[in-house]
């Protein structure tokens, strides 16, 4: 078996806080394969997003702290690297894309500014920038680029800030997509937009995916496999067909509830009952 | 090269008429005082004597060139009224104000400072100086002044208030408590014993000056980084693997532009206020440099003569004014809630 892109072995992140150190990750393991979509699941405050930003070491240091733990990237421990190497690894090898398009995105700048940005800080070796950012515009899907790469932020709908956003994390050529929550913001229709962009590059490029989110309704059609994260811990871990078609855990079962099924007739949507989960000792 | 949204502003400052007009008038001002030498001076602008031209605002010509005793400077005044230098043909082109700032008019009926004529429209100050050329080129040395602290202080605050908000924490608590000890420091006291140990002069007075003047615009920056750290842009900025230096002056200063651009007209006029304040007390520039202080310190000294307090207070008054006016209409320009409902 080949060596995984991406090992998390056993990370444990603290937080210092007014009342004492909080743990918002517990002992979280899991790999990424290149070209694996890893899917991690939970409710808010689970510690996804705090797990994604550790995988490049981008958590404010104090008051985070990395417990235990290692993440290997390429075999190479994010958590030990110097300044300058996570720098080259962020955005060039592995890309973020977060939740909210309209802040995300620098509002004195235009579009075309910021993706140049990114090839400027990661293929220096790109002497027609414009090209380039037109180039990429077109593969997410931004009809009459050229004119719309000199809009500012604020000018382009939500659907067309997060493809922007796309566009700016892919014209790194990453070798991983880190997706934080990237449709939770966005319409309904607009969310599938975007997974199906997702899915055809991902199958385009051939590139890995960490996707985010507290839905799991959008993950079926592109992640492999799923991490199910409940209080900081990773309470179910397995390919998707399995832990959608027979999930293990009260938690992970309460999750899939709560995807509104079409053409079942209920009178309230389900939701998760934390005290009876708290009861049965998890 | 400018943004939609610059431009925007632009048109509207141009827009608020008294802003624009007091702008385009202390520009030309400020453009005409760069060449006081040809605008207020007893040299005159083109010389003819002897079949060769001379151009006495900008060379130094001994007097023995026209005819006189000595290798010392040529009496340009004298020599416009030397019937023998008329007598071998040359002649001459005065500026349009025929006095410099340094030249003692003697010559008037009665002691100086003498009251305004047709020669000396302001009339002349204690040590018979013409007071419209002394104005002339205090302001330029006033508007120089100003426009180097202006400088200096808004590059040291935005750097200083940006590093402190940006990094936060031990390093923003620690600068913070140094900044105020600094500030306690006594202003005056500092100018006069640097002006004491260093000597008085223009470049120890603006460094003096400069030091304490960058606080008030730090503090502003200061907030507002400490608001921009927060925005998700910087951390997506983080995530792409841009450098802090590159994230704190590329990615977050052209979003803090607004309190920096709205400081600088109110730090001119405080700067002109300061070096008039600084010279009328006698720890400004030193003697016998032109200044706007040092002639409202004669008003002082001689108050039968009301026309050196009153040019110099009516001088001071309008720039302030001028300078004024453009700061409220660049903060209104930039105001975004200008065109809201909500007042």
């Amino acid at each position: 078996m080949t060596e995984p892109l991406l090992d998390v072995r056993d990370l444990t992140i603290e937080f210092a806080t007014e009342r004492g150190l909080f743990e918002a990750v517990k002992h979280v393991s899991f790999t990424v394969s290149k070209g694996e979509t890893l899917a991690i699941v939970g409710e808010s405050g689970s510690g996804k997003s705090v797990t994604a930003l550790a995988l490049t070491s981008l958590l404010p240091v104090p008051p985070a702290r990395y417990r235990s733990g290692a993440i290997l990237w390429k075999g190479e421990n994010v958590l030990a690297m110097n300044e300058r190497r996570l720098r080259s690894i962020r955005g060039g090898q592995m890309a973020y894309i977060f939740q909210e398009p309209s802040t995300s995105l620098n509002p004195v700048f235009t579009i075309r500014n910021q993706i140049a940005e990114a090839i400027h800080l990661h293929r220096p070796d790109v002497t027609d920038i414009d090209a380039e950012v037109v180039r990429w515009l077109d593969i997410v899907g931004i009809v009459n680029s050229a004119q719309r790469m000199n809009d500012y932020p604020h000018q382009l709908s939500g659907g067309m800030q997060q493809r922007a956003m796309i566009a700016m994390a892919l014209s790194c050529q990453p070798d991983l997509l880190v997706a934080d929550e990237p449709t939770t913001a966005l319409d309904v229709t607009i969310q599938a937009q975007i997974m199906d962009q997702l899915r055809e590059l991902k199958a385009r490029f051939g590139m890995s995916i960490i996707l985010i989110t507290h839905n799991f309704g959008i993950i079926g059609g592109i992640a492999d496999r799923v991490a199910v994260m409940f209080r900081g811990k990773i309470v179910e871990y397995g390919s998707t067909a399995e832990v959608l078609r027979n999930p293990q855990h009260p938690y992970t079962r309460a999750l899939i509830d709560c995807i509104p099924k079409p053409g079942a007739r209920v009178r309230r949507l389900a939701t998760i009952d934390h005290d009876a989960l708290a009861e049965s000792g998890l | 090269m400018f943004s939609e949204i610059s431009r925007a502003r632009f048109r509207r400052f141009r827009a608020i008429k008294r802003a624009w007009w007091a702008f385009i008038i202390l520009t030309i001002a400020f453009i005409l005082s760069l060449f006081s030498e040809e605008i207020a001076n007893d040299h005159p602008l083109l010389l003819f004597y002897h079949g060769s031209y001379y151009f006495p605002t900008c060379c130094f010509y001994p007097a023995t060139d026209f005819g006189g005793r000595y290798k010392t400077e040529a009496d340009y005044i004298a020599l416009r009224d030397d019937p023998a230098f008329h007598a071998a043909g040359g002649w001459m082109i005065l500026p349009p104000i025929p006095s410099g700032p340094q030249h003692p008019y003697l010559d008037m009926s009665g002691n100086p400072p003498s009251p305004p004529s047709k020669d000396h429209w302001l009339g002349t100050d204690g040590s018979g100086r013409d007071v419209l050329a002394r104005l002339i080129y205090g302001f330029r040395v006033g508007m120089l002044f100003s426009l180097a602290l202006t400088a200096i202080s808004t590059v040291a605050g935005v750097v200083i208030g940006a590093i402190q908000g940006y990094a936060g924490g031990r390093l923003d608590l620690s600068a913070q408590r140094l900044i105020e000890i600094w500030n306690a420091l006594p202003f005056l006291y500092v100018v006069i014993l640097l002006g004491a140990i260093y000597g008085q002069g223009f470049g120890i007075l603006l460094l003096v000056t400069s030091l304490f003047q960058w606080i008030a615009l730090s503090y502003y920056i200061r907030g507002e980084f400490y608001k921009l750290r927060e925005q998700p842009y910087v951390l997506a900025s983080r995530a792409l693997g841009a450098s802090h230096g590159r994230i704190l002056f590329l990615q977050m200063l052209p979003n803090a532009m607004t309190p920096v651009i709205t400081f600088l007209p109110f730090t001119l006029v405080a700067g002109i206020s300061l070096l008039t304040a600084l010279d009328f007390l006698g720890f400004g520039l030193p003697p016998p440099t032109p200044s706007w202080g040092e002639l409202l310190d004669e008003g002082l000294q001689y108050l039968t003569a009301p026309w050196l307090a009153g040019s110099s207070v009516a001088a001071l008054f309008i720039t302030l004014m001028l300078a004024t006016m453009i700061g409220e209409g660049i903060r209104d320009a930039l105001d975004p809630k200008s065109l809201t409902k909500l007042r």
